[in-house]
């Protein structure tokens, strides 16, 4: 049979590591390879002269090589049917789909184009060695990703490692009021789950903590957990708040999104599981002053279980699978200075506002504007939130804040749309005079309920704007928002007393170094890599390493449910058999290409 | 009726610079943030559109572009790369080569080779032209007096000729783009009395070019208004004052001094330009269009040779003087004749008309809102509801 390859390129500027001129050198020496061409990038390919081609040269099948060449398949489906030829015998060689961007890239091309070049099934030759697998599962990130990960593992009866680096388990979705599209209480259906993961026998809970390290192979990984001083006993802390209250230190509070303030020692928020006190060692008096001063909570604390010296472990766990569940953050909304975020007070983050209307936030959940109060400790004015603050009489909600824009992140965070369409019905449904601006560029409704739920906010009388709005001005301490609504043509601009940015979702904090940690490669945006998009959206390149929820790529809650019981049947699946597969980088272009032949003098 | 949408338009610009129109997702910003887009002419979204859909005829009548300085501002802050700025840009050149009834400005829009080519032609022509007429005037040992080469008469009524000749197509071309924008929409309730009241806004736009000082960057604005007054000041000396500026070969400070002041802006306004575009400092100069190279260049070049024939004459050497002075004239004329009414420099007509057009259709649009529109014809109303 004679075969011709060609390596065609759709991504120009994604570097995805592969040399593809060594890669057309290699399809060269291949057997049976004709004709090998290199079409460059996006190449425009004519069905009549690559006819020809394959008329003339006499092929028979041909590999369309590259990133995704699926794209240009139909020109050559077409060639092959002009030369008279079986247009099913277009084989396609697609790096993305099998995980190029591993280690080492240019070999994992070259095996994916041999396997085409033989007629056999790449996941078939370059099935990993079964290996033995060690029950046990790290997850790393508390959030309702790794909550539910953790809980389905360990309700199979297996022993689960949760690492969190924050105080408490909950993540994201504890800050939250309710849960689009159907408005239920988000904290109703989380804080069952984590006090569940609290109480689990199978499950270890180690907040405060990071992961330092992970060795070892698929099956048998080693993971060194680095646990920060708490300096409050966990188990003997009943939660009275009794430090607290004498701690005089005061700092934004990260579960308020910054709104409201927290003391040095604190509980993140009062279902916060492990339901105990933690110290705050960059704001602690005590702590930063060695001990010289302060210490007053140590001194009221009735359980006497404050030890304001303690200082952090260190920890190894021995693990089979390792689920990575780190999640988002939002994206910092004074990078887009148009939008006046941290010039006007009335401008807030979505986070901001899921605190502001959360009947546990500041403001018992009374929608207000914020109010100039002098702060005698700091003596100066500052804007804060009261409780008796002037509710706003119109408030505009800004879609696509720094999503689908080249400048900051080009994708799309997808969870925007539908959470502004439910600050939408909170600021009407809690302040029915007011009026309530949508301005977006398309509207996202995709999932189930959604679109439903987006008629629903038409029909409660927002007034839903098509246009991403340009900028928020303030003159004479009225703010306005500009923007032009495409619909009519016309720009307008619409005074408001609160403007709520649908901040982006980004990748958290040093997922850079937890990718190289783990040797899992990440897209050019920062979300972990899965090992197959469409096949196996759970896995990563190497075996046993599995990613849960947001830190593979935006999704809303449902989604990411959906993911982390995914990754939990994977993870058990391995647990109970005692055997799981090796990673997929682990195998050598040799071993791949040995295993493609001895399958081709089989069939 | 529907309109019939042509959808190889979007190919048909891109000789003219638009390349990212496609991009376009319609979130509405650059017409936001755009300085001058104000009811009833909300730009670039539209435009581009328009330009989306193929709808050549309503870009045809569309005077936007014309109202767009291209500060830039929509181009930086696009969350696509679609370059709005450029659009707009591209559709000036496209909108000029559709006023041009001869399609010498779509031929030199759409190639640069031919744009150049005609050039050198047009400066071959007038060398051998002014040579031959040199000869039969007087010697070329003269620069002026009774056996001047080049008698400074002789070129003042072609200087006239050429005036006539260039305004000739110049107000053809104007008068279809007023046919395009106001002439054929017959829906248009326009009353003499406002193209009457309006009238000022051409002296005031082409000699102020107050709206672009509007932009964002002021600079841009001082440095364009410094280069075309020096241009309409030099304009005036050689349409006027030809025979002055051409004695000598002593100083003749009443004239000279305006000569100095506006040869320096030629040359700084040029060279800032051209710097602009060669380091791509903003928006505005990132893509350049190979008919921008050209002009600049072209204007810049007209004014060594003209400083360095000025020198020559003043030397007192004659022969140089003559030879420069055929080389100014060979490169002074294809600016004039191909530039004025075929490419770049038309814009010195089309702008001020565009903003005298916008405001003299602004006003009929808003009588036709307000309902005192008596001027509406029989069917305009049908017209309207069909549109709603």
């Amino acid at each position: 049979m004679k075969i011709g390859v060609y390596v065609c390129r759709a991504g120009g500027e994604a570097d995805d590591g592969v040399n593809y001129e060594s890669v057309v050198h290699y399809a060269a020496n291949l057997p049976q390879v004709e004709v090998v061409r290199s079409m460059g990038v996006m190449p425009k390919l004519d069905p009549e002269a690559l006819a020809d081609e394959i008329a003339a040269e006499g092929l028979e099948r041909i590999v369309i090589g590259g990133d995704s060449p699926g794209f240009f398949k139909p020109a050559f489906t077409r060639a092959m049917a002009l030369a008279g030829r079986e247009p099913d015998e277009v084989r396609l060689a697609s790096f993305r789909a099998y995980g190029v961007g591993g280690d080492p890239a240019t070999d994992r091309a070259k095996a994916i184009v041999a396997c085409a070049v033989y007629g056999v099934p790449f996941t078939l030759a370059a099935q990993p060695k079964d290996t033995k697998w060690n029950a046990a599962a790290l997850v790393i990130g508390g959030g309702i990703a790794g909550i539910q990960a953790a809980l389905e593992i360990a309700d199979g009866g297996k022993r689960v490692y949760l690492v969190e680096r924050t105080g408490t388990i909950g993540g994201h979705m504890a800050m939250f009021d309710k849960t689009f599209p159907t408005l239920d209480c988000a904290a109703c259906i989380l804080t069952p789950k984590m006090v569940a993961v609290g109480q689990h026998e199978m499950i270890d809970l180690l907040t405060y903590s990071e992961v330092e390290s992970v060795t070892g192979v698929p099956g048998a990984y080693k993971a060194t957990i680095l646990r920060h001083a708490r300096r409050v006993d966990e188990a003997a802390c009943v939660a009275c708040g009794v430090c607290s209250d004498v701690c005089p230190v005061r700092v934004p509070s990260e579960f308020d999104a910054g709104i409201a303030e927290r003391k040095a020692i604190y509980i993140p928020f009062p279902q916060a599981v492990p339901n105990a006190y933690l110290v705050d060692e960059a704001s602690c008096t005590y702590v930063q002053t060695n001990g010289q001063k302060c210490g007053a909570c140590r001194k009221k604390c009735p359980k006497g279980c404050i030890d304001l010296d303690g200082h952090g472990d260190v920890m190894q766990v021995e693990v089979g699978s390792v689920i990575v569940a780190t999640g988002y953050e939002t994206l910092d909304a004074a990078r887009l200075d148009r939008y006046g975020y941290g010039v006007h007070p009335n401008v807030l983050t979505a986070l901001e506002f899921e605190r502001l209307t959360n009947a546990s936030g500041p403001t018992g959940g009374r929608i207000v504007t914020k109010t100039l109060k002098h702060n005698k400790r700091k003596k100066v004015d500052e804007w804060v939130f009261d409780r008796d603050g002037a509710p706003p009489k119109s408030v505009a909600i800004i879609h696509c804040v720094g999503s689908r824009d080249s400048n900051y992140n080009a994708y799309c965070s997808r969870v925007c749309c539908m959470y502004s369409l439910k600050f939408a019905h909170l600021v009407r449904e809690k302040l029915p005079e007011a009026e309530c601006y949508e301005f977006y560029i398309d509207m996202r409704a995709f999932g189930k309920g959604y679109e439903a739920f987006f008629e629903r906010i038409a029909e409660e009388g927002t007034v839903i704007v098509r246009g991403r709005s340009a900028s928020v001005t303030e003159h004479d301490g009225q703010m306005y928002v500009k923007g032009e609504d495409i619909l009519s043509d016309s720009v307008l601009e619409f005074p408001v007393d609160m403007v709520l940015l649908a901040v982006g979702l980004v990748p958290a904090e040093r997922s850079d170094e937890l990718a190289a940690m783990l040797g899992v490669p990440r897209d050019a945006d920062g979300w972990f890599t899965e090992a197959d998009y469409n096949g196996d959206p759970t896995g990563t390149q190497r075996g046993g390493v599995y990613v849960a929820g947001v830190c593979q790529g935006p999704k809303d809650i449902p989604d990411t449910v959906a993911q982390a019981s995914a990754v939990a049947a994977k993870v058990l699946e391995g647990a109970i058999t005692g055997r799981g597969l090796q990673s997929l980088g682990s195998l050598t272009l040799t071993d791949i290409e040995a295993r493609a032949k001895s399958l081709v003098s089989v069939s | 009726m529907a309109i019939r949408a042509n959808p190889k338009l979007i190919e048909e610009l891109e000789p003219y610079g638009a390349e990212d129109v496609m991009k376009c997702y319609h979130c509405g910003n650059c017409s936001a943030v755009c300085p001058f887009s104000a009811d009833p002419y909300v730009f670039p979204r539209k435009p581009m559109r328009y330009l989306q859909m193929g709808l050549e005829d309503k870009l045809k009548g569309q005077l936007d572009p014309w109202l767009c300085y291209y500060c830039g501002e929509c181009s930086d802050q696009c969350p696509r790369e679609a370059e709005p700025g450029e659009t707009m840009m591209s559709l000036r050149r496209w909108l000029t080569s559709k006023y041009d009834w001869t399609g010498i400005s779509r031929l030199f829009y759409r190639s640069w080779r031919w744009e150049l080519g005609a050039i050198v032609l047009v400066a071959i022509l007038t060398a051998i032209g002014f040579t031959l007429f040199g000869m039969s005037q007087g010697s070329i040992a003269h620069y002026d007096g009774p056996d001047a080469f080049l008698p400074s008469a002789s070129i003042h009524i072609f200087d006239w000729v050429l005036a006539g000749v260039l305004l000739t197509f110049l107000l053809s071309n104007a008068a279809r783009m007023w046919w395009f924008t106001m002439g054929r929409d017959k829906d248009l309730p326009t009353t003499l009395g406002s193209y009457i009241t309006s009238a000022w806004m051409l002296p005031a736009h082409f000699f102020t070019q107050v709206r672009y000082s509007k932009c964002e960057h002021k600079r841009s604005w001082a440095t364009h208004l410094a280069l075309m007054l020096s241009y309409v000041t030099m304009l005036v000396l050689i349409m006027f004052f030809l025979t002055r500026m051409a004695s000598g070969p002593e100083i003749d400070w009443s004239v000279h001094v305006a000569g100095y002041f506006a040869t320096a802006g030629l040359l700084l306004g040029t060279a800032l330009f051209l710097r602009n575009r060669v380091k791509r400092s903003s928006a505005q100069y990132r893509h350049s269009h190979e008919s921008d190279w050209i002009f600049l260049v072209l204007i810049l070049i007209v004014a060594t040779t003209g400083i360095l024939q000025h020198i020559l004459h003043r030397s007192g050497l004659d022969v140089a003087a003559n030879v420069a002075y055929i080389v100014h004239l060979s490169l002074v004329v294809p600016m004039l004749a191909l530039e004025v009414p075929f490419s770049k420099w038309s814009h010195l007509a089309y702008r001020p008309l565009a903003m005298y057009l916008a405001q003299v259709r602004a006003t009929a649009l808003a009588r036709a809102r307000s309902g005192e529109a008596t001027a509406l014809r029989p069917g305009a109303e049908r017209t309207q509801a069909h549109a709603a």
